[in-house]
């Protein structure tokens, strides 16, 4: 397998190296441009809990904008609890300040029964428009998403997809 | 070199391997290659992947607010190089396979071949010795050197490309079958002296009006 390897020279094995790590770099850099783009951390996420049935399942995918600072109520935003690094999906049910004074606001699972005081960080009672949410949800594809579950359930699924598309790119000299 | 099969039926395993050959061949007849262009591609290749690599090692370390606006510039900068190193590749590269010179005389190699349709084609750039540049497609199918199994014949490629290509046959006159190209002209003053290098001078006239009368047998 690793024969076609051995006969190249030098050079030919890092334009074959190139071709791996211009793969990567260039989803990497996609993803970051679509960030600056919608001005928010993660531009995409995926559902990971079933608090927001019937409007989104576990393993819906998510599109995210975060160029809107006067969220309204009603919209649904995802946040992330302050140190932790989950993002939670939920919907806003009140605001308060907006205009000159700092966006506060508070936010509920649709098929929660209580809103998400328990959820924010000790003392916190409200979310900050501005430091807590990634973004406010646009749009979103059913399903597709269940695959970044899978990678995250189980990590060895990640080395293993790594180390799969490494060797194809490299090895292969379409 | 260990021979190694390829499948006879896929086009790029064909082409991949007689590029190898080609470049090879010519390395071996001590044509120093000019790697310039290959050279240029994996410097804008890799500049940008160190950019990349730089825009997710600050992300890493400080977070996205932090760097968001050096994560602008790195993107728009990542998407220039990539423009680039395209455009390089498609036309300033354009398929080629060996560039290099020997002698003094500079020789350049670009190959490509068609979906479906087994045939090499080559373009021979030549600066020829004193003279402009000319450039001259060639052809031949790829059956001329591989056997039906897949493997790899040198010989057949090498004299195919001495007989075809000037500067080659002047570096390997073994492989080299000038019959053909003597019936059709004269040979020049060149290459006339290094046919007889070895041997006693004479006349150009009376050499080619020898192998014009033999023309007309042959043709009849």
């Amino acid at each position: 397998m690793f024969g076609s390897l051995a006969t190249l020279q030098p050079r030919q094995l890092a334009a074959q190296v190139l071709n791996f790590a211009l793969v990567l770099s260039t989803a990497f850099m996609l993803w970051k441009g679509l960030s600056v783009f919608t001005d928010s951390s993660s531009p995409i996420v995926v559902v990971l809990s079933g608090s927001m049935e019937p409007a989104f399942q576990r393993g819906d995918l998510l599109f995210l904008w975060n160029r809107g600072q006067e969220t309204q109520v009603g919209e649904v935003v995802v946040y992330n609890v302050r140190g932790k690094d989950i993002p939670i999906v939920h919907r806003v049910i009140r605001r308060f300040g907006g205009g000159s004074a700092p966006l506060q606001l508070l936010t509920k699972g649709d098929n929660n029964a209580a809103d998400d005081t328990e959820l924010y960080a000790r003392g916190q009672s409200y979310l900050d428009r501005s430091q807590d949410v990634i973004g406010s949800v646009v749009g979103y594809v059913p399903f597709v998403g269940y695959v970044t579950i899978l990678l995250s359930e189980y990590p060895w699924l990640k080395t293993a997809m790594l180390v799969f598309m490494a060797l194809t790119v490299v090895l292969q000299r379409e | 070199m260990a021979e190694s099969k390829i499948s006879p039926y896929s086009l790029t395993d064909l082409k991949n391997t007689t590029d190898d050959a080609l470049a090879n061949y010519l390395r071996g007849l001590h044509f120093h290659q000019d790697n310039t262009k290959l050279d240029v591609r994996l410097a804008i290749g890799y500049a940008s992947v160190i950019i990349a690599a730089a825009t997710f090692a600050a992300d890493y370390k400080l977070g996205w607010e932090a760097t968001k606006g050096w994560t602008a510039v790195a993107v728009v900068a990542y998407a220039l190089l990539n423009g680039a190193l395209t455009y390089w590749t498609w036309a300033v590269e354009k398929g080629c396979v060996f560039d290099g010179a020997k002698d003094g005389r500079k020789i350049s190699i670009a190959s490509k071949t068609n979906k479906h349709e087994p045939t090499y084609y080559l373009t021979v750039t030549d600066s020829g010795s004193g003279s402009t540049a000319s450039t001259r497609q060639i052809q031949a199918p790829f059956t001329a050197w591989f056997t039906a199994d897949g493997f790899f014949v040198a010989k057949p490629f090498q004299q195919w490309l001495a007989t075809s290509v000037e500067a080659i046959g002047d570096a390997d006159t073994k492989n080299a079958s000038r019959d053909e190209r003597d019936e059709l002209a004269a040979p020049g003053p060149e290459v006339e002296r290094i046919a007889q290098s070895n041997g006693s001078v004479e006349a150009s006239g009376t050499e080619s009006k020898g192998k014009s009368g033999k023309r007309s047998k042959k043709r009849g």
